[in-house]
């Protein structure tokens, strides 16, 4: 990692200069005025979220890292994109739909390639990877899929044990045994969900069972794609305090996709902002409040 | 556009024919799929193979009557039957049922992210996939092709003793003289089993890839999985039609 890209907007600007610029701005009264008012709404998800970066502690070490990253389908998105998840750290990728979050997180599993720039993981450039290759840097990492996407011809235990049993030489006993440790992670019940079929199961459920099929293999790295869409706001809390759980005890370095600012703000170490084909802002959820960007501030205020 | 689609179509048939060979077996997945296409297409391949004979043999009558050579039905029947019609109705008819059906299933699991979660798993779906149903439909073809052939005479061998009065023993012997007419490979396979088993085995495998191609490539959502199936059946029976005729000129060329 010699030739590291200067990261000025991924490194958390010092508080002290942050309050600085504030309180110089013209118009300093009015964004104090709209901080203010975040902190009112989610004062209860920052401290939160507080707490977590204190757990990650300071963990320099890149573990995902996207380096100038540009991307075009038949339209641009992406451009100049940089972006690094530190050992431990919960990076939240927010933005409005449409934007290329997801894409992102394809990037990383290089499920996609970029057009020009560099995608590391674990400090390994993967761009120029062979397929095959590709197939096995992808199992340093657990995907949760908006939809769950759950094998739909298979029970919820075979879900759950597909990567034990395509990448590890553990017996039957002892993948069963992993299988309930992880359904029992996820707050599932194992004798009362394994033999179901997907097709039985609620939204929240799957996505349970998606996060326990991700983590199966004990990953390093966790990517979620908008893991609280579509869920009532109590099932969102419960997937929200999972992911918590899950960088809390396993310490897993994750990447989340979110537009459900107020979960962000619960688990992320750092938000970073997409919008029109650029990371429009990179900071912790604290600095994110405090932010004078308009656009920052016209996101959080229209959610 | 095309000519890329067409480089695709034939690289995930080469990859798909060279993990039939490489570790891990799917051997669950295989029993799986051939279970699937047996079920679904039994039923339409008997019923359609045993009015295909009776309509054969009804053709025939009148025609051998003018010569007085209805006797020789049953070499006519098991001739069309074996080499042609068989082979390439059960085709078509699979095609329809089972192509259909494999370009469906895929179809929605790419809707769905399964196929990109089979990659983010570090599993490659043409191997978990495609594969999979490829061998069964190999395997399948031939066994269905082999049954509709068998009713097919047997629907011949009734119109022949109801409507034209051939004894049964007579009817089967003249499909047996037929049948070592054209010779054997190997002193004990009749010809005629070689050609009419090839045929079905290169048709399952147009049948899999091609509704495994159209699955795999499917676009925007549930809509999408509609085009993908109605597109299998087309171009998997127009495939079908026409490698049969290349097919049956090389068959001829190599065994007469
Ligand atoms: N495979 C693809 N081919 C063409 N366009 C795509 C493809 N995947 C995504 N896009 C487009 O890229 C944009 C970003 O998509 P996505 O990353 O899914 O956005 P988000 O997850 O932020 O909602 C969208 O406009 C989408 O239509
Ligand atoms: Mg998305």
């Amino acid at each position: 990692m010699t030739d590291a890209p200067d990261d000025t907007k991924g490194a958390p600007a010092p508080a002290a200069s942050q309050e600085e610029r504030r309180r110089d701005s013209d118009d300093g009264p009015r964004l104090r005025r709209a901080e203010d008012e975040l902190r009112a709404r989610f004062g209860e998800e920052l401290r939160e979220g507080e707490e977590a970066q204190e757990r990650v502690g300071v963990s320099r070490e890149a573990i995902v890292e996207l380096q100038h990253v540009s991307l075009s389908f038949d339209r641009p998105i992406l451009e100049n994109v940089s972006l690094v998840a530190r050992r431990g750290e919960t990076v939240v990728i927010a933005g409005e739909s449409g934007t290329g979050k997801s894409t992102i997180l394809k990037l990383i599993l290089r499920l996609l390639q970029p057009d020009s720039g560099r995608v590391l993981i674990d400090g390994e450039v993967i761009n120029d990877v062979t397929y095959e290759e590709a197939l096995v840097i992808r199992q340093k990492m657990g995907m949760v899929f908006q939809g769950a996407a759950l094998f739909d011809s298979m029970s919820v235990f075979e879900n759950v044990a597909f990567p034990l049993r395509e990448h590890t030489q553990l017996s039957d006993e002892e993948i069963e045994a992993r299988v309930r440790e992880k359904l029992e992670f996820v707050d599932l019940e194992p004798d009362r969900v394994m033999e179901q079929l997907p097709a039985q199961l609620s939204g929240g459920m799957k996505k349970r069972v998606g996060i326990a099929r991700g983590m199966a293999a004990n990953p390093a790295i966790m990517l979620y794609d908008e893991p609280t869409s579509g869920l009532d706001p109590l099932t969102t809390g419960t997937i929200t305090r999972l992911i918590i759980k899950l960088q809390r005890e396993l310490k897993v370095t994750s990447v989340v996709v979110t537009h459900d600012i107020r979960s962000a703000f619960r688990m992320a170490t750092r938000i970073a902002l997409l919008a029109e084909r650029k990371i429009v802002f990179s900071g912790s959820p604290e600095e994110m409040t405090a932010s004078q960007d308009r656009y920052v501030q016209d996101f959080l205020g229209g959610v | 556009m095309r000519v890329l689609a067409v480089q695709q179509y034939f690289g995930l048939a080469a990859k798909a024919i060279r993990f039939i060979f490489a570790r891990p077996f799917y051997i669950g997945d295989v029993i799986q799929q051939m279970d699937e296409i047996g079920v679904q297409s039994l039923g339409i391949v008997l019923l359609t193979g045993f009015f295909t004979g009776m309509v054969l043999a009804l053709q025939t009558s009148v025609q051998m009557a003018q010569f007085g050579a209805t006797m020789y039905i049953g070499r006519l029947v098991t001739a069309s039957m074996i080499r042609e019609l068989g082979p390439v109705l059960a085709a078509i008819l699979v095609a329809g049922r089972v192509g259909s059906g494999i370009a469906a299933q895929i179809g929605s699991m790419r809707v769905t992210e399964q196929i990109d979660a089979l990659n983010t798993l570090g599993v490659d779906p043409i191997k978990k996939l495609v594969t999979p149903r490829l061998v069964a439909a190999l395997v399948m073809m031939p066994v269905l092709t082999i049954l509709s052939d068998t009713v097919g005479i047997g629907g011949g061998n009734v119109i022949a003793s109801v409507y034209v009065g051939i004894p049964t023993t007579l009817y089967w012997r003249t499909v047996w003289e037929q049948v070592a007419s054209s010779g054997f490979v190997l002193h004990y396979i009749p010809t005629d089993f070689v050609q009419g088993l090839i045929k079905p085995f290169v048709f399952g495998g147009i049948i899999a890839i091609t509704g495994c191609f159209f699955g795999i490539n499917t676009k925007g959502g549930t809509e999408g999985v509609g085009h993908a199936t109605t597109r299998t059946v087309v171009v998997a029976s127009v495939l079908i039609l026409v490698v049969d005729y290349f097919l049956t000129q090389v068959l001829l060329f190599l065994f007469g």
